[in-house]
């Protein structure tokens, strides 16, 4: 049994929540059918999107380039950074350069993925995340259990409690989901108003102007960056995409199928600094990218614009839930990144998949999921990770078939007994 | 080396095929017979407020009418004389902490999802999000039908920062159950005129 499996075992065991976070994404999946069956247009955007997402993938160091030089003649710092050490180390040196003791920071996966929270902090940096479900997921001290909607596990109980304790709710035993909301506005609001730098990610990166792009539903990247005098916006290299023309049609995808809705409720272009400010910093993050792109098999995974709807829509995902997987990021997605980030280390994934494929018809840029991973189980052996029972089962049919004889008397033998009463060794 | 060419070396070095760009010149993009009408509806969808500037109406008085409460109002617009805050004058961003009423114009809308393009044109972006209500003047004959459309209009103007609006802020974080009133505006009012 796969580590996912076991984990997965043991999220079922609660049949009434498994039921509820299976018709909790599953409702997520219906939204999104809603918003694609809306627009005519809907398969044609998402050619498109594949399209520019191939083009500029492959032109990947001519966009970085001029994305570069124009955040330049924007007046904005552009760094790179190789690896995640080195990322958390320019984020570090930035903030403390400028003495900054305390950042709010919109949602980041990138951030994430390069574990910047934890070692910021070490460094006696206070990281606030702003984001209301990431903001509730930090003071559990827990990590997103879905990329979009990384608090969704956890009941309005759980939240209410942790408020009381927190300090943040003083309505004993109020845990609404609308009060709750509104304690956590006024707690960040105070932390917005007090902390020296903002700190956001990036949905896309302009070459063309040298924007960063960030969409959100709550405004909390531009309370973030409107209160403090420092901007640090961190993208992987893959978030680059060439124009506004491209940026339209990736607009248009994202949050129908992220959320269902037609759009987020920010959509924010930030190009400099603003007055009074101190010049806004970009991070170009490698961190394993520049070497992805050149694997023949998964390089196109790097299409993902992470809105998650292979998540929401995925039937092992939806009854097994994102701590089941074993990299950051859970369903089908997440077990391609995660082999390509370490096939060592997160094998055990490659078995949450029913290759149903349902994944790569809702992917809003044709990312073909479902046949990766089903490519990522034949190169198991590579790695030695596939499972010891498959691999004795395939050696033993490889044995019977390549052998007629051997064949012909096994074949001679079992229908003789109905397939049912054979008795088959129980799977480890 | 820099680091910037070591790792655009690395990309040179294992791109294989290079795709062309696709063209969006056969994109079959929704177009709407009313835009304005479809632009009003998304937004109400989206949570927004809209009414419309009666003739020979003053905006004051109406927004006055709409927020009889209020008590601090934001804005840098010349035909506002109901401000008490300017975010062009602000010793800084804090200080518009408290705003009841923010207005701000809008540039143009976007009928297919009631997003309406803000670009900064202030001095406190703060304005268009630390307010608790948020008051957008926008022309009614400022609509275009899509996204392709409005983004080749976007401008961001000298100060380098501008946003799509759709609605107030909003979450769904706890429980999946849909709250007004995250981090920023709690509620956005458009006012056509």
């Amino acid at each position: 049994m796969s580590k996912h499996s076991k984990k997965a075992k043991a999220f079922l065991k609660d049949a009434g929540y498994s039921e509820w976070h299976d018709a909790t994404f599953w409702a997520v999946r219906e939204k999104r059918d809603n918003m694609s069956h809306g627009l005519p247009e809907w398969e044609q955007l998402r050619e498109k999107a594949s399209q520019i997402k191939l083009h500029t993938l492959s032109h990947l160091d001519q966009y970085l380039e001029q994305f570069a030089s124009q955040a330049e003649k924007n007046g904005t710092i552009v760094h790179w950074a190789a690896d995640a050490a080195e990322f958390n180390q320019i984020v570090f040196e930035i903030l403390s350069s400028h003495g900054v003791k305390k950042i709010v920071k919109s949602k980041s996966m990138l951030t994430e993925e390069c574990g910047m929270n934890p070692y910021l902090e070490s460094k006696g940096i206070e990281v606030v995340e702003t984001d209301l479900g990431e903001r509730i997921i930090q003071l559990l001290g827990q990590a997103p259990s879905h990329i979009v909607m990384p608090a969704v596990h956890l009941t309005p109980d759980q939240v209410g409690e942790l408020f009381e304790r927190e300090g943040i709710s003083d309505e004993i035993g109020n845990h609404d989901p609308t009060y709750l909301t509104y304690r956590a506005r006024l707690s960040l609001r105070n932390e917005f108003l007090t902390a020296g730098a903002g700190m956001t990610g990036a949905n896309f990166g302009i070459a063309a102007t040298g924007d960063i792009v960030v969409c959100t539903n709550e405004g909390n990247a531009d309370m973030s960056t409107s209160c403090p005098k420092l901007h640090i916006a961190a993208l992987g290299l893959e978030k680059v995409i060439p124009d506004y023309d491209s940026l339209a049609v990736f607009q248009r995808l994202l949050c129908r199928s992220a959320t269902g809705q037609p759009t987020t409720s920010y959509t924010s272009h930030f190009r400099k600094a603003r007055p009074g400010a101190e010049p806004m910093h970009i991070i170009l993050v490698d961190n394993g990218r520049s070497q992805w792109i050149g694997n023949q098999q998964h390089w196109k995974t790097l299409k993902c614009i992470r809105c998650g709807s292979c998540m929401n829509t995925c039937p092992v995902y939806r009854r097994s839930g994102g701590y089941s997987y074993s990299y950051f990021i859970p369903g089908p997605v997440g077990v391609n990144l995660g082999m390509l980030r370490d096939p060592r280390a997160h094998s055990g994934n490659v078995s949450a998949c029913t290759l149903c494929k349902s994944c790569q018809c809702v992917c809003p840029v044709k990312i073909d999921l479902g046949e990766q991973i089903y490519q990522w189980r034949q190169q198991l052996p590579e790695w030695g990770t596939e499972p010891a029972s498959k691999r004795m089962l395939c050696k033993g049919m490889s044995t019977v078939f390549n052998h007629p004889l051997l064949y012909k008397t096994a074949t001679g033998v079992l229908p003789k007994k109905p397939f049912h009463s054979l008795k088959l060794d129980k799977d480890e | 080396m820099s680091r910037k060419e070591e790792i655009l070396g690395r990309i040179r070095a294992v791109i294989r095929e290079r795709y062309d760009k696709p063209s969006l010149d056969d994109l079959q993009a929704t177009v709407f017979p009313d835009p304005l009408a479809a632009f009003i509806a998304a937004s109400q969808t989206a949570g927004s407020k809209v009414v419309e500037l009666a003739t020979g109406a003053d905006i004051n008085e109406t927004v006055r009418g709409l927020f009889p409460e209020a008590g601090v109002i934001a804005s840098n617009l010349p035909e506002i004389s109901i401000a008490t805050l300017n975010p062009d004058t602000v010793g800084s961003a804090q200080e518009l902490n408290g705003t009841d009423v923010g207005i701000i114009r809008g540039s143009f809308g976007v009928a297919e999802n009631g997003c309406i393009w803000i670009p900064q044109a202030m001095k406190e972006k703060a304005v268009c999000f630390i307010s608790e209500n948020l008051v957008i003047l926008l022309s009614k004959t400022e609509i275009v039908n899509n996204m392709h459309e409005a983004y080749r209009r976007v401008d961001l103007g000298d100060y380098g920062y501008g946003t799509f609006i759709s609605g107030p802020s909003k979450t769904a974080d706890i429980a999946q159950t849909l709250v007004m009133g995250a981090q920023a505006a709690r509620s956005v009012t458009v006012v056509l005129v």
